[in-house]
């Protein structure tokens, strides 16, 4: 077992040494940050002066928010930014109340240092409800002489106003392809790898501009081999897209509730995927099945129905479930 | 060493003496035997674990026949039937044996096994050798025209001093001494079935009488739910369907899994929709119930549960369904002990690179590929994580191919 293990690591030594890349490769100042010019500049200013309002980051997915946000710290804190900086979860935490007390306990004490503020990041901030974002919203105010809070958010429109009000809001776009290509090129050079355009090209469109998703894939690639291919890049994305969803919706329009409901289960379970995913992708499959364009109206609106009971239930698979159903009524009808 | 024979197995009486409180079912076999071809086949009607078995086999041991067992399926065997139908001089002359032909639980014919029926009355015209037929229910209307080919023996329910010296017996000859308490429970539960007796015999003493106690309270649950599931399925929705569940040891929230378990075997289409939609309406109150407190939604809940799912359909026709039990919740338990290296992952993944469980774990189709050893220490990673880790690697290099990238 070790001989085999040192000779795998001859022949891929980045398989075996590397860290995660994502991380690796997380810009680490102003300057390295791509496709976020205007916010970059006027954050870096903000920084320069020691002193930052309340921040409030919204915009898609791997554009740049956290890393934004940890470059701040690291730039207002220096090497003791760690003991200044608490980073919550707003979708992890359970209950506001948990983050209420959190940041309770760590606004208590003085900031270390120069800056006379700590920095809270609270990531996710739209997984909140209403109701904990108006406790938020006091918490805020309470401690911001000794506080100041960075959040960060995919819809500023899920961010109550009076939160929006005292924060300064900036808006992050989707990366775009240049920006990304520069990111991959770098990271090519550096781990010296081989990589055409079009895969570049490849890895850009299955990534939706999401430069996390972008780097994941590339590492797992080279895990592979340092000469990335499209068809590599391919294969590994086609494996985290849930194909079985069609299968689901297959049994249930050729009337096998049984088999559907089984599949069904089965690809929540073995992919850990929430409900609330699994609706999305039947609702753009709907679309794609070769069915009745009346039809299509109806079950689509059968799936909104079904999302909304999703929210207001307490058992997304029984809901699922009942769409199923649906299908299978409405597959019976096509014969 | 090989598995301890079964109770049931290893205390089957071996002659007619012992064979308890079935004195005149033995003599009337006995007379048919002796009669034989004046009558060619004899049905044992009786419920279950009364002996009718045993008394095939006992008859077979006292009279030196070879037992050779049937069963539906065999009926449209043409070489199992040709052997059967093999005068019995030529079988005396390799066997030196007669022979006593079995056709068990006949009831497990049914009219849509192709000719099942047909079959075997033909096998009883023509065959040259004795036939036993036992059943649960002889007198459906399917079987009138075997019944008048056979002679009938009805067997009754075991009384149950009979259950308590066998039981007895069978405890001296293991040497086991259990308190007589819970012999008069399983008596009791027994109702008449030595069989049922045997094997909660078993569970007592592979278990222990607390579990076995434990396991009749949750049998008594079972039957009851059964009966309620019926009721809201196979009969009209009337003032009495939603109370249907009034006399369950069981809460709402485990009926409402028995009945999404149990719609599919019950109901089709149309009503297999409206069943669900109702269902779904009573999954929406509970969630209300959840997030508002407000505990008068129990009543809507139990409606869509009861009425609801009945009132899916109006065509109502009583049917033997197997009920099942709900399966979902040990799937899914089971999942999570399967799926719980890769949460633990996740969450030590999801801390390092500032993002949350969720994000990460929409990332964790890539985890075998990424987190390679170095990534694995910073993560700290214990040996069962990495384990699972190679694990999936592997797998995924095979069920891509992803060696064909390699060069």
């Amino acid at each position: 077992m070790e001989l085999l293990n040192n000779q795998e690591s001859k022949k891929q030594p980045d398989y075996k040494t590397s860290e995660i890349w994502t991380e690796k490769y997380r810009p680490k100042k102003f300057e390295e940050l791509v496709g976020q010019d205007d916010i970059i500049k006027k954050v870096q200013n903000l920084t320069k002066a020691l002193n930052i309002p309340h921040l409030l980051f919204a915009g898609p997915a791997g554009t740049g928010k956290s890393t934004l946000a940890l470059i701040v710290v690291k730039e207002l804190f220096g090497p003791s930014w760690r003991e200044n900086y608490l980073e919550l979860n707003a979708s992890d935490e359970r209950g506001i109340d948990v983050v209420r007390q959190k940041v309770k306990d760590f606004a208590r004490t003085k900031a270390l240092g120069n800056v006379p503020f700590k920095v809270i990041f609270l990531d996710e901030a739209d997984a909140l409800t209403k109701e904990a974002q108006q406790a938020l919203r006091r918490t805020m105010e309470n401690y911001t002489t000794t506080c100041r809070f960075v959040m960060s958010c995919n819809y500023s429109s899920k961010i109550i106003d009076p939160i929006q009000s005292r924060c300064a809001i900036f808006r992050f776009k989707l990366l775009e392809k240049k920006d990304i290509e520069k990111r991959v090129r770098l990271i090519v050079e550096k781990e010296n790898l081989q990589i055409s355009d079009q895969t570049i090209e490849a890895l850009y469109e299955a990534s939706e501009g999401d430069c996390r998703r972008v780097i994941n894939l590339l590492q797992a690639s080279a895990s592979i081999s340092p000469t990335i291919t499209k068809e590599l890049v391919n294969t590994l994305i086609s494996t985290a897209k849930p194909a079985d969803i069609k299968i689901v919706l297959e049994y249930a329009l050729s009337g096998d509730f049984l088999k559907s409901k089984e599949k069904l289960l089965d690809v929540m379970l073995k992919e850990s995927i929430a409900g609330t995913d699994i609706i999305k992708a039947i609702q753009k499959e709907i679309w794609n099945l070769q069915i009745d364009d009346e039809l299509k109206v109806r079950l689509t609106e059968k799936t909104g129905e079904t999302e909304f009971r999703m929210t207001e239930g307490s058992d997304e698979f029984i809901q699922l479930e009942s769409l199923l159903a649906s299908l299978v009524l409405a597959g019976k009808g096509l014969k | 060493m090989s598995p301890p024979l079964p109770l049931t197995e290893k205390h089957r009486p071996k002659n007619f003496t012992e064979i308890k409180g079935q004195a005149i079912a033995i003599q009337e076999a006995i007379t048919f035997f002796k009669t034989f071809p004046m009558k060619k086949a004899l049905i044992l009607n009786g419920p279950v674990g009364v002996g009718k078995t045993c008394i095939a086999i006992a008859l077979a041991k006292e009279f030196n026949l070879e037992l050779f067992e049937l069963n539906a399926s065999d009926l449209r065997n043409r070489s199992k039937l040709d052997e059967i139908l093999k005068p019995a001089t030529a079988q005396k002359s390799l066997f030196k044996k007669g022979k006593l032909i079995l056709m068990d639980e006949a009831d497990g014919i049914t009219t849509s096994d192709r000719g099942g029926l047909p079959e075997l009355v033909a096998l009883i015209e023509k065959t040259k050798h004795p036939i036993i037929i036992t059943a649960n229910d002889i007198w459906q209307r399917k079987f009138n025209l075997l019944r008048r080919k056979c002679h009938l023996v009805t067997l009754k329910e075991l009384k149950q001093e009979t259950i308590s010296e066998i039981l007895n017996n069978i405890l001296r000859k293991e040497g086991i001494a259990i308190n007589p308490k819970t012999i008069n429970i399983i008596i009791e539960n027994s109702k008449g079935d030595m069989r049922a007796a045997l094997n909660d015999l078993e569970t007592v003493l592979s278990l222990g009488e607390e579990i076995f106690i434990e396991e009749l309270s949750e049998r008594e649950k079972q039957e009851t739910i059964f009966n309620a599931l019926k009721q809201v399925f196979q009969e009209q929705t009337n003032e009495k369907t939603i109370s249907a569940y009034n006399n369950i040891n069981l809460d709402l929230n485990e009926i409402l899994l028995w009945i999404e378990e149990n719609i599919p075997l019950e109901y089709q289409g149309q009503a297999l929709a409206k069943a669900y939609d109702s269902l779904s309406k009573a999954d929406l109150f509970k969630g209300r119930i959840y997030r508002q407190q407000y505990w008068r939604f129990l009543v809507y809940q139990n409606f869509f549960l009861s009425a609801g799912i009945s009132a899916a359909t109006k065509l109502k026709y009583k049917k033997f369904t197997q009920y099942k039990r709900p399966s979902r919740i040990l799937k899914i338990w089971l999942s999570n002990q399967k799926n719980a290296k890769k949460k633990s992952i996740t969450i030590k993944y999801a801390k390092l690179t500032h993002m949350s469980k969720k994000k990460a774990n929409k990332e964790s189709f890539l985890f075998p590929l990424i987190i390679n050893q170095r990534a694995q220490d910073k993560l700290d990673l214990n040996e069962k994580e990495k384990e699972w880790l190679e694990d999936k690697r592997e797998g995924m290099i095979e069920s891509n191919e992803l060696e064909r990238f390699k060069n």
